[in-house]
């Protein structure tokens, strides 16, 4: 009972929490202004860890700035994707209608390319590097410098990107749309490069949490598939479309994950997430904390 | 085509398939096999998905809960029991887990059906290991001679069943419902019933499938038998064969078993991103397949 309540365990839950909200926060931008489910989510987040680990063994650059192009090469893919694949679908009442379902299985065409060009290239076997793997000690807490720092990134980013959409005014814009896009349209929002912006920085963000995971665990190209996973947990817990929620949602997930683990045993792991996954949806798919939305 | 030509043309094609082991060799068969369990894999899928709109991406739940029956059962049943049993086990757990999943809908539907699909696998993974089994091997399976005939009959009987669903009242229900559910419900389509046999329907082959292929492997691992690869192909085969009619999975599975004989042995990356390529060329610009595409449908009464 005693690690139960140790701060050990709390730590580590938040360590977790923060790299879920940061890694679902990309995920609830795009699915919330555009109503794409982004299946290859966790696919950038592979992309990012992979951006961190080569700066790293070639540069010897330090995964807190090679994150940076890491956030720059998702960017990019995103925009190529929307330019690509989704532009022409919002165009036409028919097309839109069943965007929804096109876009996931278009996304799951895109993660499977994703995986296996980085499994090709980068070969399947699971890589890792050694960065700020210190141990620091705050009162009876032992942590790595690299989760503190992880930590550190993921809530500045979270409550970065939530005082951008709640000042700014391209940020008020992304809220705009994400709340009714038609209105938002004829109050004069510019839809189609607030959908351009919020795609580049849902992937960004995405790809970042890639290189900050890269640093307290291993690598390999189908890693990503979990965080997608824990990505729609997140989104769907706290409500689709509820930013602000699904940062609370994030931490709440990685308290359940760590508790859950540390009183049955990892291997109970995966059993925990898709369960919690599929009794959320069956029970509240509107989401525990937002339900504004109501689901169809 | 009409559907007459269209059935002896199948019956042909399924006679053919018939003397396939008097001509060739170990190594066709086995290709053969492969090809027929995907056939009756991606029919049976279209009874729910293809009609009704309910994409299910968690298909493969059946197979290896099927290929699971089959492993417990091998040794203390007869292979005359163990398929239809694997079947009735897949058939049960789809209209058990029906009740509650068929109420959501759209693409929370599909993203829920892959959920349950690797939540089932993780749970079998924990009672395997809590058992102390990591895998099972089954001794004295069936030839694949043997195997290659019941997997010609499943074929067979998935593709009867679709076209029967597809021409029946039950069918046109199903279609109903894709088109819109609240419309149809309001003119009398018992929905609520008619998705979960759909669901029920859909899942029966995929069980009696996987007992086949679990017994083809020799080897039950839950790992390889409820491999979400199996689903993603399954979805993809659909949409690139097209799932209108009773041609388009035999299209789809066809060239993707094609493909992958060239492909996978060397290439199995570049198997799989070719799949992602052909599932997003479709999805943008082929959403009616193959089948919708070389046999585009006629009006009524021409056909």
């Amino acid at each position: 009972m005693d690690a139960i309540l140790s701060g050990q365990l709390l730590a580590a839950a938040l360590v977790t929490g923060a790299l879920y909200a940061l890694t679902a926060l990309g995920l609830n931008l795009v699915y919330g202004t555009m109503r794409l489910l982004n299946v290859a989510h966790g696919d950038l987040v592979m992309i990012g860890a992979y951006v961190a680990f080569w700066a790293f063994s070639f540069a010897a650059l330090s995964p807190l700035l090679s994150l940076i192009g890491a956030g720059a090469l998702a960017a990019l893919l995103g925009a190529a994707l929307y330019y690509g694949l989704f532009q022409r679908m919002f165009d036409g009442s028919r097309a839109a209608q069943r965007l929804e379902a096109n876009s996931l299985l278009l996304f799951f065409g895109v993660s499977v390319i994703l995986q296996n060009v980085a499994a090709l290239q980068f070969s399947g076997t699971p890589r890792g590097f050694q960065y700020l793997s210190d141990v620091y000690r705050l009162g009876n807490v032992a942590l790595t410098g690299n989760r503190i720092a992880a930590f550190a990134v993921a809530i500045v980013l979270c409550f970065g990107i939530l005082a951008f959409l709640r000042f700014h005014v391209v940020g008020l814009a992304i809220k705009a749309l994400i709340q009714r896009r038609d209105a938002a349209a004829v109050v004069g929002v510019d839809i189609e490069r607030v959908q351009l912006l919020t795609i580049c920085v849902g992937f960004a963000t995405a790809a970042i949490a890639g290189s900050l995971v890269s640093m307290t665990e291993q690598i390999s190209p189908f890693m990503g598939f979990p965080f997608t996973i824990a990505a729609f947990v997140v989104i769907i817990l706290g409500g689709l479309g509820n930013i602000t929620g699904g940062i609370a949602a994030g931490f709440l997930l990685g308290a359940l994950e760590t508790y859950g683990v540390a009183v049955t045993s990892s291997a109970y792991r995966s059993i925990l997430i898709y369960g919690i996954f599929v009794l959320i949806l069956l029970v509240r798919p509107q989401g525990l904390l937002g339900g504004r939305r109501i689901v169809r | 085509m009409s559907m007459r030509a269209t059935a002896v043309g199948l019956l042909a094609l399924g006679i053919a398939t018939a003397a396939l082991p008097l001509m060739a060799g170990d190594y066709f068969v086995g290709v053969a096999l492969w090809l027929l369990m995907y056939v009756a894999l991606t029919q049976s899928w279209t009874v729910l998905s293809g009609m009704t709109g309910y994409v299910s991406l968690g298909h493969v739940v059946f197979y290896g809960l099927g290929g699971y029956v089959a492993a417990l059962a091998w040794g203390a049943l007869p292979l005359i029991a163990i398929v239809p049993l694997a079947g009735l086990a897949a058939f049960l757990l789809a209209v058990l887990i029906g009740l509650p999943v068929l109420r959501v809908r759209g693409p929370y539907f599909v993203i829920l059906t892959f959920g349950v699909a690797e939540l089932v696998k993780h749970v079998v993974v924990a009672i395997e290991g809590w058992l102390g089994k990591f895998s099972r091997v089954l001794f004295g399976a069936p030839d694949m001679i043997t195997l290659f005939y019941i997997m010609l009959a499943l074929a067979a009987a998935a593709t009867a069943l679709t076209a029967s669903v597809r021409a029946s009242r039950f069918g046109h229900g199903l279609l109903a419902i894709r088109e819109n559910e609240e419309a149809a419900e309001t003119v009398g389509v018992p929905s609520v019933r008619f998705k979960l046999l759909a669901f029920g329907l859909s899942a029966l082959v995929p069980g009696m499938v996987g007992s086949v292929m679990v017994l083809r492997s020799t080897y039950f691992e839950p790992q390889q038998l409820f491999d979400p690869v199996i689903s993603f192909t399954i979805v993809t085969m659909a949409v690139v064969g097209g799932s209108d009619d009773v041609k388009g999975p035999l299209l789809g599975a066809a060239g993707f078993v094609l493909l992958s004989e060239l492909l996978w042995a060397n290439a199995p990356q570049v198997y799989m991103i070719l799949l992602g390529l052909l599932l997003i060329v479709f999805v943008l610009f082929m959403p009616e397949g193959l089948s919708g595409k070389l046999f585009p449908p006629r009006r009524r009464g021409a056909a």
